[in-house]
């Protein structure tokens, strides 16, 4: 198994992309982990991470609709791939090990 | 859906976007973008919207995104830049001949230009690399007189004191003396006055300034010291090594010819001198303190080279200018005091030039001295030559592109259906001429590999491909670059606008190209009918000077040299010796020889019993023995020979002087000499060539008397091996100390024009390549051209046209081409050869003979290139060509 690391940030944007389904698009990813990290994200922040996922085979896209709020411009949908899947589940384990192994500690999460 | 307060986005972030991020991801960002600030807008308000926008618009410019930044362009060109060169690989391979021809063309034309560019820069190389280079200079006499300018080389001797007092500028003065004047030449040298007699040349004296000024490097002893007793002489490297080995040989002694009075002593030992400069020496002879000879003569000749180096700052121009008036006020008063005569126009005319030293091997000032010069014409020759070759490569090249660019018609279409611009077009059809010429740059660097031997025999130099410098590989890159896109261009340009639905259906551009391809293989014809008819003139003239008749018999001489180390008695027994061999039927002493390499000597001469008041008539003054004129088998027209024990006041003179000394009845007259001796006319020979061809025949005079050093010897059978033995087993009765040292006078004779000869050489050479290149192209051209023509002759045959009458019609097209190619190329032709032999006094005539078989052979060699495919294509079967119908 190839070990590809995922940094913390682009984990997040893999996950808001299966989370949002359909609905998975620049704006749209940017709005959610906005609102779930409670602070200000940039837009080149979330393009560069998506292009390299695409890269890197974690990401397919394919154009979407248009619309007139965005002055007849399609949107991009990204959808998650299966080596995603399996990179996320694997980093899944590896932290719940390690909860596991962690020595009594408060745990006070929200 | 308007906006709620109906605001739109900045207009400028988005140009900024569209510029600089990768156009792919423009549409999605656009959107996103515009979404946002609405979204903004209705949160937050106008103001913040717009300045979030700003923001988010700063925040995109990463690398990830940006254009250039890999994944885009590269992937795009570089792709098809790849496929560019796989079309250009295979249409090499379906087109073998053409492509055959252009890389051929072109592989000869760049070595045509490697080799000559490495001779050009040579000879621009000379005396390059001194370090004061700009400070060194050669004094040399000019004389200007309206309009006309003459520069030579010669100065009285006392001129360096005089120079050295008062023109603080010049910082150092040196003479030098190289023609054979005492002991500087050639000279028989024994190492401490014993032993063995070697032979060698390059003797010649010099000034003791002469190292400094021309930094010549020093092995052992110093520049400042090594010549400044008298009797010391300098030796070089190489011959220190053969006389000294492994020493220094610096106080050892050298005798020459056996002669007490030329002893040197050993000063140093210099650096053997570089090849390219202006003159070559192995042994400079210090010319301070001598008693006699070289150095001691004054203001009566003029014998002496002279070199300076200026002083740092100094102004040439002004120094030229005081050294112009010191010879107005004091030179002119030190003639006079010498009773030389017509001093006023020399006041007038004469002063002096200072020429930088880098100038005189290639003389661009015409000096007139003694030294070897390479000729700037002949490097702009060289480099026209070049040229040209190179440029009907390239004309082949454009000519063969465009003819088949009609098999190409269907893939030009495809692309622009595909969606190809021009500009890509163009691009292809460029990169694939460039293709070409890389890899005729690879052929024709094989070419000069394999042929750089022959024309090191050509040029008689040794030239190597310099692999190593480092201008050489990515020059000859840039080369091949640019002659791929020049050629290319014109090509590519008609490629590319075919017009697509018409080159699908398999038309394409018709007519109006074909008189550009016309028009340039007239071109190809005419420079090779005018090559060729210079190969011929040059060839017939050459012919010409080597049989004309002489006014001597130069064959079955052979010259004994280096006699000069004999006492005077005893070569006179040497002579009667070898003219009791069978073999021998005359011999004559004397150094006086009609061919290259024999001694010069001339003075002028007036009619009369006194010197006159004119400059009198210069004339060669050779000193010859009784037999000379039989022996060389000259024709005494009147008056008579010179007898045994002759006294040394009688001359013969040749035709020629008694014609500038106006005498009809020359025998019994007088002259006195510039140095006051009489002389009585005894005889009158026949004028001889003495000096090359080229020239005219000067006055001469005969006289007997002086030492000589070379004995002639004629033979009378036809077996010279044979008499050279014998003759050499006498000379070792002689000399056994001594090597014999001959040469055949026919052999010298040749070694006069061994220019000229290897001129002709060269233009033969030439007019053979661009032959071959003209004729390859006609040949692939015809070879296209007939082709196309397959259906028309297949008809023409089903008609009833017989071969013969076929035959006429395709080759017709052709000849009318080759008919325009000499009508223009004879005019030319005339005209370049006119001046190419104008300046020889004995040249040929040029004849209509000669261009008619320059034009002859030419349209010949067209013709029957052109009927290879016309024969061919008319014995075809017509019905397999009517066929696909």
């Amino acid at each position: 198994m190839k070990k590809t690391r995922l940094g913390e940030f682009q984990e997040l944007i893999l996950m808001t992309v299966i989370v949002l389904q359909e609905n998975a698009y620049g704006n749209e990813i940017q709005r959610d982990l906005e609102d779930r990290l409670n602070e200000r994200l940039s837009m080149g922040a979330i393009q560069t991470a998506l292009k390299r996922m695409e890269e890197k085979g974690f990401l397919t896209s394919e154009w979407g609709e248009t619309s007139q709020r965005r002055g007849g411009k399609r949107k991009r949908i990204y959808a998650a791939t299966p080596e995603a899947h399996m990179t996320l589940r694997e980093m899944k384990d590896i932290r719940s090990q390690l909860w596991a192994a962690m020595p009594n500690l408060e745990t006070s999460s929200s | 859906m308007t906006p709620s307060t109906g605001h739109v986005p900045p207009r400028w972030p988005l140009k900024v976007l569209t510029l600089l991020i990768k156009e792919r991801y423009m549409e999605e960002i656009e959107g996103d973008m515009e979404e946002r600030f609405l979204d903004n807008l209705d949160q937050f308000g106008y103001n913040k919207a717009k300045r979030l926008y700003y923001f988010d618009t700063l925040k995109l410019l990463r690398p990830k995104l940006m254009k250039g930044w890999g994944g885009d362009v590269r992937l795009n060109h570089y792709g098809m830049f790849i496929n560019h060169l796989k079309v250009a690989v295979r249409q090499m391979k379906k087109q073998k001949v053409f492509s055959a021809v252009k890389i051929g063309g072109f592989a000869l034309g760049i070595a045509a230009c490697l080799m000559i560019s490495l001779y050009i820069n040579y000879q621009i190389s000379f005396d390059k690399h001194y370090k004061d280079g700009d400070r060194v200079f050669r004094v040399v006499n000019e004389w200007s007189e309206s309009g006309e300018i003459g520069r030579w080389t010669n100065v009285h001797g006392p001129l360096k004191d005089l120079l050295e007092e008062n023109i603080p500028e010049m910082e150092m003065v040196a003479r030098v003396v190289t023609w054979s004047w005492g002991d500087a030449g050639d000279n028989h040298l024994q190492i401490e006055g014993k032993g063995i007699s070697h032979y060698e040349e390059g003797f010649f004296y010099a000034d003791p300034e002469l190292l400094r000024i021309l930094e010549i490097e020093m092995v052992f002893g110093s520049q400042e010291s090594a010549l400044s007793e008298p009797n010391t002489l300098v030796i070089s490297r190489s011959k220190a090594q053969v006389y000294f080995p492994d020493q220094n040989p610096v106080g050892k002694q050298i005798l020459l010819n056996k002669n007490p009075e030329s002893l040197y002593t050993i000063g140093g030992v210099m650096e053997d001198w570089p090849e390219n400069m202006h003159f070559d020496g192995d042994f400079i002879l210090t010319l301070f303190g001598r008693k006699t000879g070289p150095g001691t003569s004054g203001w009566c000749c003029t014998n002496y080279t002279l070199y300076t180096k200026l002083t740092e700052g100094a102004d040439p121009l002004v120094v030229e200018k005081k050294t112009g008036e010191m010879r107005k006020s004091l030179v002119i008063d030190l003639l006079k005091q010498n009773g030389q005569q017509g001093l006023e126009q020399e006041a007038m005319y004469q002063s002096y030039y200072l020429q930088p030293v880098s100038n005189i091997y290639l003389n661009p000032e015409e000096v007139g001295d003694f030294y070897d010069h390479g000729s700037t014409d002949l490097v702009w020759i060289f480099g026209a030559i070049a040229g040209i070759i190179l440029l009907l490569a390239c004309i082949n090249f454009i000519n063969l592109s465009t003819a088949s660019s009609m098999n190409r018609a269907r893939e030009v279409g495809l692309r622009k259906a595909v969606g190809s611009f021009r500009s890509g077009l163009v691009f292809q059809y460029l990169s694939e001429s460039c293709l070409y010429s890389f890899l005729s740059l690879l052929l024709g660097l094989g070419f000069s590999w394999l042929l750089m031997p022959f024309f090191n025999d050509l040029t008689g130099m040794s030239f190597d491909i310099p692999w190593l410098t480092w201008w050489f590989v990515p020059g000859l890159f840039a080369v091949s670059v640019v002659l791929g896109l020049l050629s290319g261009i014109y090509p590519a340009f008609i490629l590319s606008g075919f017009q697509t639905v018409d080159a699908l259906k398999g038309k394409g551009v018709v007519g109006g190209k074909s008189y550009l391809q016309g028009s340039m293989v007239v071109f190809q014809f005419a420079v090779t009918v005018i090559l060729m008819i210079s190969a011929l003139a040059v060839n017939e003239q050459f012919q010409f000077l080597m049989n004309k008749p002489l006014g001597y018999e130069k064959n079955q001489v052979i010259n004994l040299l280096g006699l000069d180390t004999m006492e005077e008695a005893r070569k006179e027994t040497l002579k009667s010796e070898l003219l009791s061999l069978p073999a021998v039927s005359n011999a004559s002493l004397s150094d006086f020889l009609p061919v290259e390499g024999s001694a010069v000597h001339n003075r002028s001469f007036w009619l009369g019993p006194v010197r006159g008041v004119s400059n009198g008539h210069e004339a060669a003054l050779w000193f010859v023995d009784e037999d000379y004129i039989t022996t060389m088998q000259m024709e005494l027209k009147e008056g008579r020979d010179f007898r045994k024990g002759e006294p040394q006041n009688t001359i013969i003179i040749n035709e020629r002087m008694a014609h500038a000394l106006n005498l009809d009845d020359p025998v019994g007259q007088q002259v006195t000499d510039m140095f006051d001796n009489q002389f009585q006319i005894i005889g009158l020979v026949g004028d001889f060539h003495f000096e090359s061809m080229v020239g005219n025949i000067r006055p001469l005079a005969l006289s007997s008397g002086a030492d000589p050093a070379t004995l002639s010897v004629k033979i009378e059978t036809a077996d010279m091996g044979e008499a050279l033995v014998a003759i050499s087993e006498v000379w070792e009765e002689f000399n056994p100390n001594q090597r014999m040292r001959h040469q055949f006078m026919d052999q010298q004779f040749a070694n006069m024009y061994a220019e000229l000869e290897r001129s002709k050489t060269l233009f033969m050479v030439f007019t053979i390549l661009s032959l071959v290149i003209a004729c390859s192209g006609l040949f692939a051209l015809s070879l296209y051209l007939i082709g196309k023509k397959t259906k028309e002759i297949s008809v023409r045959k089903v008609l009833g046209a017989s071969l013969p009458r076929l035959l006429l019609i395709l080759i017709g097209d052709f000849f009318k081409l080759v008919l325009l190619a000499i009508i223009i190329a004879i005019p030319i032709a005339w005209y370049f050869t006119e001046t190419l032999i104008e300046w020889m006094a004995n040249r040929i005539p040029l004849e209509w003979p000669l261009f008619v078989t320059g034009a002859l052979v030419a349209s010949l060699i067209a013709i029957l290139t052109v009927s290879f495919e016309a024969i061919r294509a008319s014995m075809v079967n017509p019905a397999s060509q009517l066929r696909q119908e």
